[in-house]
């Protein structure tokens, strides 16, 4: 098992908007600036609202582990499409793509959750929508 | 097994007839409660692509050909995407997490409609009045100067109070776009599942309450004209807006179900202090056979804890550490 931290200069670019859909502003909370890829293994899962988190621990690069949490959506919408905590058993090796936390906690939001081999940890079609 | 569910949920959407809206022109009867009540009881959501007002892109043009509705829809969904991570790094974050959290629906409202605002035929909410744009203004330059000082600055989405689209009125969003109706002999309760709140509708005509009780949903007043469910609020406070309007909003929303697996729900803002006009939108509901879920969002909010730390550390960023 391969664990690394990579950390990565934030690049501002060009302004775009997107529709701000989440619980709360991300902006607020995480930092466009620091935007971090970490390798590590689930340690803990919470299922909650308003957002789910994902505890993972990371090794760094001088070997030290270190605990980080990951945010992700409702799981609402993971359990309505069959989604469990068995469905992600503890120890799974999970690659995580976001943004720091602005107060330098070990914080990040997932905005990329994928296994190692690249697929998507969650496979998930669109719910019902209104009828046609 | 999500998958599995993903691929006959999906294929049960595909094979949903394209035309149960011109259905509603045909005469059908809903079933009745025991105490005489149509039948609205069951879990329905609003997810659907159409934005509540029309796209400038639009202008003019009520409804989508098939073709047009098709291509569309394959635009949004593209567009919309979170799994894309094109633009700046601010837009990255802003777009919070990957595709599979939202629940935004794949399909326009079958009416083809290019907005759910069906009344001002513009598809567009009217003007505001100077007061509500003065109200407006204030707000915005508060919210500038006072982004995160504590908690009370922050919206009450953030604090887990109230979720801009619960209503009333209510809206379609990213997600959670469920609610169940239970019906009892007296009452309608519908509960939202973003982020909580449960409605409760009296239908025996009591009146509202005193104008000087005021409350963050209003209080809402219900009773039945023929097969639809009528509700009336009216008693919103000054830390509610929905779209521009104040404490004298005077919410008018319609439920009629239209067959089995369908509700129309249409809403009527009144509000002369605020809008220059009343206007309505038309939102579907469509029976879901998913258990509506918990939604307990406060005893979870890191999130909180996360924009007021995020602040702190911006403003010693900007003082030079001290």
């Amino acid at each position: 098992m391969r664990t690394k931290l990579f950390m990565i200069a934030g690049i501002a670019l060009l302004a775009a908007t997107v529709p701000a859909l989440a619980h709360h502003a991300f902006t607020a909370e995480f930092d466009a600036n620091q935007p971090i890829k970490l390798r590590g293994t689930v340690a803990r899962i919470e299922l909650i609202n308003p957002h789910s988190w994902f505890h993972i621990d990371v090794k760094e690069p001088d070997g030290k582990m270190t605990r980080w949490m990951v945010e992700g959506g409702t799981p609402n919408t993971l359990l309505r499409r069959g989604f469990t905590k068995s469905s992600l058993p503890l120890g799974t090796e999970i690659l995580v793509d976001g943004y720091r936390s602005k107060d330098g906690s070990n914080r990040v939001n997932g905005r990329d959750i994928t296994y190692p081999d690249g697929k998507k940890l969650f496979l998930g079609g669109s719910s019902a929508d209104a009828p046609k | 097994m999500s998958h599995r569910f993903c691929l006959s949920a999906c294929a049960l959407v595909l094979l949903i007839p394209l035309a149960v809206f011109a259905q509603t022109a045909k005469p059908w009867t809903p079933p009745h409660m025991p105490d005489g009540q149509p039948d609205l009881q069951g879990v329905w959501t609003t997810a659907t692509l159409t934005s509540l007002e029309r796209p400038a892109e639009f202008a003019g043009k009520e409804f989508f050909t098939e073709k047009e509705a098709a291509d569309y829809e394959k635009r949004l969904l593209e567009q919309g995407n979170r799994d894309r991570r094109t633009g700046s790094a601010e837009a990255d974050v802003a777009g919070a997490y990957n595709e599979f959290w939202f629940e935004r629906g794949s399909k326009i409202v079958g009416s083809r409609r290019t907005s759910l605002i069906i009344d001002p035929p513009d598809g567009k909410i009217p003007a505001l009045t100077p007061e509500a744009q003065k109200r407006q203004a204030a707000r915005a330059e508060y919210r500038r100067l006072h982004p995160a000082d504590g908690p009370a600055d922050l919206s009450l989405n953030n604090r887990c109070i109230l979720w801009p689209t619960a209503g009333p009125p209510m809206l379609p969003g990213g997600y959670n776009n469920n609610y169940q109706i239970v019906q009892s002999p007296g009452y309608v309760v519908i509960l939202v599942e973003m982020i909580h709140d449960a409605r409760i509708i009296p239908l025996d005509g009591r009146p509202h309450v005193p104008q000087n009780v005021r409350l963050l949903m209003g209080d809402s007043r219900g009773h039945w004209e023929g097969n639809t469910l009528v509700v009336e609020t009216t008693n919103f406070t000054d830390k509610t807006a929905f779209r521009g309007s104040g404490p004298n909003l005077h919410l008018i929303e319609r439920f009629t179900r239209t067959s089995p697996d369908t509700i129309v729900y249409e809403f009527t803002a009144n509000d002369e202090s605020s809008f220059t006009r009343p206007w309505t939108a038309q939102i579907p509901m469509k029976k879901t056979p998913d258990p509506l879920f918990e939604y307990a969002c406060h005893e979870g909010n890191y999130g909180m804890e996360g924009i007021l730390k995020g602040a702190r550390a911006e403003e010693k960023k900007a003082s030079g550490g001290k």
